[in-house]
């Protein structure tokens, strides 16, 4: 692992500014690696063992992610809505798991730490980093049972929703009056009145917007191979980009 | 786990912990100890404490009874020259100094460790000077018992820089006293400066080895520490000349000998002029006239510090300002008072 201040001027740099939370952030992800014996987690062989459960959206969440190298499109980073300041770090490879909390006791100490600094924003930064773990964190051994739906990897299931006809990946379908849904036409959404719309310029695509270029400079298409296929992506195929000009 | 069950099914059963018995004015102490049996002549004594159920205690493997707590607290909390009986009464020890000299507090680390629940520690302020066999601190754990955990955190806790409080013996410095002053230097009036600072370092255990009259002359002054350094000295003490008038050169004194780090002013009244400076690893403290007319100054806060070896910049003299105004009572009661309680 690299060393706190280069794991925290990245994550800041990434997050978009350095706070309090980024140093707490960093540290929890510190630990929480270490104490499940992942010390590179971001290493090649260490990446696919991990995974990270967050307890908060705030700024240290930013850091955990950062430190750790979880990502939530890869499955290995998860997002617990529960509004608390803690990680649990999960070894994959050896079931052990580690949930750290960031203690509140950290907020209050944080005039005694740096007492010479003024304004609480700075106090906090700077007395974050000078407080041992003991002091900023409670740490405890837990179990995770991880389902195979959440595990990394290809999806495992899909169903349709049989109300609304919306795909579903991983199990993530409720059952209700032996009807298969999908959990917004089950329980109710984040959102209401959802109705579909039409919108300007509804046929737009990146390799339109390449034609209508080339079409310009009256340049045949499909002799441009290295910039279609840099627009296209590497698994797109000649045959296929022509079909689609 | 912890059983309640009635004081008269508990014949035969050990205590799980001290009873504590409180006479008013005559006794406050344990009655019964734990692990005593509980026998039928105890059942009296028992109710009259207000105890008609007993705990029995059966410790799972995580848990940890109060006492050992206690044990596992006053290790980690306690530094050098702190002793203590590892033999907790009601849970508590009291940790005392093992010799004569400063009791130093790192306050951060005590707020730390009482900010967790299931611990508690007392002490005297920091920077309190202690005899030998003196009480300076006292622990315990809060519930009778706990998981083993938190203990052994709060434990760490106290670690983090060491240790919590430890006493350290002061040093027998070589003084030199510059004395500061035209009108005393051509006998206008009689310096009563010298016999009030040697009266203070002797009761310190230092000794005043030199002492100088110089007038307001910076050249000379700075001559004077040159000389009680090259004397041996290695505390000076210079008085007057330090507040703000043109004759007040002594701060220029003390930069011509050389001093690389100078403080001037401290959060303390009386003693808002006192100045703190180094030349290499020696001291100079610069008294104002406050020490003439004052029992108790800034200097009596300082002294007994620079003695135990800290080093006093401008973040120390800063932080004296919270408890740094002394009341001047009629009757001083310095040090059991609030002056120089600054944590």
């Amino acid at each position: 692992m690299q060393d706190f201040e280069t794991l925290l001027k990245g994550s800041a740099e990434a997050h978009g500014h350095l706070c309090p939370g980024q140093v707490v952030g960093v540290r929890m992800a510190m630990l929480g690696c270490s104490l499940i014996g992942l010390n590179e987690p971001s290493s090649h062989d260490q990446i696919k063992k991990l995974i990270v459960y967050v307890e908060m959206d705030r700024c240290a969440a930013d850091a955990v992610a950062h430190v750790s190298g979880v990502k939530l499109g890869r499955r290995s980073l998860k997002f617990m809505d529960y509004g608390i300041m803690a990680a649990t770090f999960v070894n994959l490879e050896t079931d052990s798991a580690i949930r750290v909390l960031s203690t509140e006791d950290a907020r209050d100490l944080a005039p005694l730490y740096a007492p010479e600094i003024a304004g609480k924003y700075q106090q906090q930064l700077i007395a974050y980093k000078l407080m041992p773990d003991s002091v900023l964190f409670k740490v405890q051994k837990v179990l995770v049972a991880i389902s195979e739906f959440d595990l990394p990897g290809p999806t495992r299931r899909k169903v349709s929703c049989q109300r609304c006809g919306q795909m579903v990946r991983d199990s993530r379908e409720v059952i209700i009056d032996n009807h298969v849904l999908c959990k917004p036409c089950a329980k109710g959404a984040y959102y209401t009145n959802a109705r579909e719309i039409t919108w300007p310029n509804m046929n737009w695509s990146p390799v339109s917007d390449f034609r209508a270029k080339k079409q310009q400079q009256n340049i045949p298409i499909a002799l441009e191979e290295p910039s279609t296929s840099n627009r296209l992506g590497q698994q797109g195929t000649k045959s296929h980009r022509e079909t689609l000009l | 786990m912890i059983k309640t069950i009635p004081l008269e099914d508990a014949i035969g059963s050990k205590l799980a912990h001290d009873v504590t018995e409180i006479r008013p004015g005559e006794f406050k102490g344990p009655a019964f100890r734990k692990g005593h049996t509980v026998c039928n002549e105890d059942v009296c004594h028992l109710q009259r404490l207000g105890k008609n159920h007993l705990y029995l205690i059966d410790l799972e493997d995580d848990e940890i009874h109060e006492n050992e707590a206690a044990a596992i607290q006053a290790k980690a909390l306690a530094g050098d020259g702190i002793i203590w009986e590892d033999n907790p009464k009601e849970g508590k020890i009291n940790l005392y100094a093992e010799k004569d000299g400063m009791f130093v507090v790192n306050t951060t680390a005590l707020a730390a460790f009482n900010m967790v629940e299931e611990v508690m520690c007392a002490t005297l302020h920091t920077n309190t000077l202690v005899k030998k066999g003196g009480l300076v601190a006292a622990t315990r754990a809060i519930p009778l018992i706990m998981k083993r955990a938190p203990i052994e955190r709060a434990a760490a806790v106290a670690r983090q820089n060491g240790t919590v409080f430890s006493v350290h013996l002061l040093r027998h410095a070589k003084v030199g006293l510059v004395i500061t002053g035209n009108e005393i230097y051509q006998n206008l009036i009689e310096d009563r400066f010298a016999p009030v600072l040697t009266e203070k370092v002797s009761a310190l255990g230092s000794k005043v080895c030199a002492l100088k009259f110089v007038p307001d002359d910076a050249e000379i002054i700075s001559q004077a520490i040159r000389s009680h350094l090259g004397n041996g000295c290695d505390l000076i003490l210079l008085t007057g000349g330090m507040s703000v008038d043109p004759d007040d050169v002594t701060r220029q004194g003390i930069r011509k000998a050389g001093a690389h780090e100078l403080h001037y002013g401290a959060s303390a009244l009386p003693g808002a002029m006192f100045l703190v400076a180094y030349l290499g690893d020696v001291p100079l403290l610069g008294v104002p006239g406050c020490g003439l007319y004052h029992q108790i100054t800034v200097l009596d806060l300082v002294l007994p510090r620079i003695l135990a070896g800290e080093k006093i910049g401008k973040k120390e003299l800063a932080f004296l300002g919270h408890g740094g105004l002394c009341l001047d009572c009629p009757t001083c009661r310095f040090p059991a008072c609030p002056f120089g309680k600054t944590a």
